[in-house]
C-alpha cells in the first residue's frame, strides 16, 4: 500500500476506534441483561430480524475487521524488518480481511433473507 | 538536596560600601564509600557482557563520573567509557545508572542514596566497549530528519547572505524547549518502542523535526514531515512518555513527537 | 572495529517503566490485547457464520455449534465460552479506553497536549503527567470499572 500515506492510514484507524466505540457497544448491549438467554436461537432470530442492530452488526463487521488488521499490520512491521516485509504484511492481511469479510457477510445476509421470510 | 552542611561561613566584606557579602557554606564534605558495580564488554576479551565491582570513596560533592575517572586512574586502567565536558552540555556521558538512563557527569552517588551503584551501557545501543556504546545509528536517524535551516532561496541563504530572518520572543518560545537537546541519546535509551522496533526514528530525532519546522525562520517543513510520516517514524511512538521523563534537559520529546503526529492529521502546526 | 560484535543491543529497564505512571504498560498492554482482540474477531466471525448455516440458519446448527463454542456448564449459569467471551470484552474495553482513546483525544484533537512553553530549568513537568492528561487516564478508569460491574452482572449473575 504505497499509495497511502502512513497518516492517512492512521486517520482511518482512528476514526474507525470512534465508530467501533458506538457499535461495539450496541452489539454488547444486546447481550442485555442475560448473555446466556441473548444467545439462544429464538432471541437470536429476533436480533437478527431487528433492523437496527443488523445495521450496526455490519459496521461492526468491516469497521472491526479494518480497524483490527491495520492495527495488526501496524504491530508486525514494527517487528519484522525485511525487505519484502510490508508487500507480503499487505498482502496477507488483504486477502484474510476481504475472505472474512465476504464470508461474514453472506451469512448474515443470508441469515436474514432467510429468516424475513 | 541537603547537602548544606554546617562549617565557617567565609565572611567578605566589600570596603567601598558596608554590605557583608555571605557566601554560601561550603562545610565538610560528606565521605563515603561506594561499590560500583559496571556492566562491561571486551570484545577482544570474548564472552560478552561481564561485572566487575569497585570500592570507591566519594563526597557528596561528586559525581558517578567522577568515581568512574578514579577508578580508572588508580584502580583499572581498562575501564572505558565516553566523557568530555563533565557538566552536563556535550551528551557524551549517558549510561544506566541504578536503572535509570542518566548523564554520568550530573548524577551524585550521594544523591542516589544507595551504597552500591550499578552502572551499565546505555540500553538500546550497541556496545563498543565497557560503558562506551555505538551512537552511529541514533546519529544516521538524526541526520534523516534534516536538522539545519531550510530555505526555499538557497541563493540568498548562502551567497547573498543579505537577509537577515528576525524572530519574535513568542516565535522564540514555540521550539526552544526542544532546542534544548544535547544528544546525549538518554531518551532514545529509555523509549520502549525504540527497542521493539529498531528501525524506529526515536524521540530524539523526532523532537529535533519538530523543533526546526517549528522555526518561523525554516521553510523546510514539508520535507521533514514527509520523512517522519512513517511507520517507523511518529507512528510509532504511543506517547508513554518515558524519554520525557528521563531527559537531563527537559526537552518533552514526547510532547513535540505527539505535536507533529497533530500537525499530519489535522494538516496544520498547533499554536 | 573489525571485531565480531559478541553481544547485542539490552531493552531498557522494566523497572524503568514501574516509576512515574504506568504508561509504558498501557502501550505494551495495547500491542498484547489488540493482538488477541483481532485473532478473536476473525475466530468469532466464522464461528457465528458457521452457526448461522453460511446463510441458511436452522435451530440445529445454531445450538450445535454454539453449543460446542459454549463448552460445559462451571458456575452457576456460566459456561466456559461465557468466561471468554466476558474476558474478550473486558480486554476490548479496556484496549480502547486505557490507550487508544487517549491516543484519539491526543493526536487527533489535542487535547491535553500544552503550548511548547519556556520551562524552569531544572525538572520541569513532561507533558504525559501535566493535569491535562491526567483526568484522561481517570475518565478512562472509570469507564471501564463501570463496564467490568455491567459485564460481570450480564455474564455471571442474570
Ligand atoms: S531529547 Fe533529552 S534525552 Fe533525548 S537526546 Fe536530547 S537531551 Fe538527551
Ligand atoms: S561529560 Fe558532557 S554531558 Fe556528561
Amino acid at each position: 500500500m504505497g499509495m497511502v500515506s502512513a497518516s492517512t492510514l492512521r486517520r482511518w484507524q482512528y476514526l474507525l476506534g470512534i465508530v467501533l466505540i458506538v457499535v461495539l457497544g450496541i452489539h454488547l448491549a444486546f447481550r442485555w441483561p442475560s448473555y446466556e438467554q441473548s444467545i439462544s436461537y429464538p432471541v437470536v432470530v429476533n436480533q437478527i430480524l431487528n433492523y437496527g442492530y443488523i445495521a450496526a452488526i455490519y459496521i461492526l463487521l468491516y469497521a472491526a475487521l479494518a480497524h483490527g488488521l491495520i492495527g495488526f499490520r501496524t504491530l508486525l512491521l514494527e517487528l519484522w524488518h525485511w525487505k519484502y516485509a510490508r508487500i507480503t504484511v499487505d498482502v496477507v492481511l488483504i486477502i484474510i480481511g476481504v475472505a472474512v469479510a465476504v464470508i461474514g457477510t453472506i451469512a448474515l445476509t443470508g441469515a436474514i433473507l432467510t429468516l424475513a421470510h | 538536596m541537603s547537602s548544606q552542611q554546617t562549617g565557617t561561613a567565609l565572611q567578605t566584606t566589600a570596603a567601598t560600601e558596608k554590605i557583608t557579602i555571605t557566601k554560601p557554606p561550603l562545610g565538610s564534605p560528606i565521605r563515603r564509600t561506594y561499590v560500583f558495580k559496571v556492566k562491561r564488554y571486551d570484545p577482544e576479551r570474548g564472552g560478552g557482557y561481564y561485572w566487575r565491582e569497585y570500592k570507591i570513596e566519594l563526597t557528596n560533592h561528586e559525581t558517578v563520573l567522577d568515581g568512574l575517572i578514579k577508578i580508572k586512574w588508580h584502580q583499572d586502567a581498562t575501564l572505558s567509557f565516553r566523557y568530555s565536558c563533565r557538566m552536563g552540555i556535550c551528551g557524551s556521558c549517558g549510561m544506566i545508572i541504578n536503572g535509570v538512563p542518566r548523564l554520568a557527569c550530573e548524577t551524585k552517588p550521594y544523591d542516589l542514596g544507595t551504597e552500591v551503584v550499578t552502572i551499565e551501557p546505555l540500553s538500546n545501543f550497541e556496545p563498543i566497549k565497557d560503558v562506551a556504546t555505538d551512537f552511529s545509528d541514533f546519529f544516521r536517524k538524526h541526520r534523516s530528519v534534516k536538522p539545519w535551516l531550510i530555505r526555499k532561496d538557497e541563493t540568498e541563504q548562502f551567497e547573498k547572505l543579505e537577509t537577515y530572518y528576525p524572530q519574535t520572543e513568542e516565535q522564540l518560545n514555540e521550539y526552544l524547549e526542544f532546542a534544548y537537546c544535547i544528544k546525549c541519546g538518554l531518551c532514545y535509551s529509555a523509549c520502549p518502542m525504540v527497542f521493539l522496533n529498531k528501525d524506529y526514528l526515536g524521540p530524539q530525532a523526532l523532537a529535533q523535526a519538530y523543533r526546526w519546522s517549528a522555526d518561523n525562520r525554516d521553510e523546510g517543513a514539508v520535507l521533514r514531515l514527509k520523512v517522519v510520516d512513517s511507520e517507523n517514524g511518529v507512528w510509532s511512538c504511543h506517547y508513554s512518555g518515558t524519554c520525557s521523563k528521563v531527559c537531563p534537559k527537559d526537552v518533552d520529546p514526547a510532547l513535540a513527537i505527539n505535536l507533529l503526529k497533530n500537525w499530519l492529521l489535522t494538516g496544520r502546526r498547533r499554536r | 572495529m573489525a571485531q565480531q560484535k559478541q553481544v547485542k543491543r539490552v531493552p531498557p529497564k522494566w523497572s524503568l517503566w514501574f516509576r512515574g505512571g504506568l504508561d509504558e504498560w498501557l502501550l505494551i498492554f495495547q500491542k498484547v490485547s489488540g493482538a488477541i482482540l483481532v485473532i478473536y474477531l476473525i475466530a468469532h466471525t466464522l464461528v457465528i457464520s458457521t452457526a448461522l448455516g453460511f446463510g441458511h440458519p436452522s435451530e440445529l446448527t445454531w445450538n450445535t455449534v454454539i453449543g460446542f463454542v459454549e463448552g460445559p456448564h462451571v458456575a452457576g449459569p456460566a459456561h466456559v465460552g461465557t468466561i471468554i467471551e466476558y474476558l474478550i470484552a473486558l480486554l476490548a474495553a479496556v484496549h480502547g479506553g486505557a490507550n487508544g482513546f487517549r491516543l484519539i483525544l491526543t493526536q487527533y484533537f489535542g487535547v491535553g497536549l500544552p503550548r511548547p512553553e519556556r520551562h524552569t530549568f531544572p525538572r520541569a513537568v513532561p507533558s504525559v503527567k501535566k493535569s491535562g492528561q491526567a483526568w484522561l487516564k481517570y475518565v478512562a478508569i472509570i469507564v471501564v470499572i463501570i463496564f467490568l460491574i455491567l459485564a460481570t452482572l450480564v455474564a455471571f449473575v442474570w
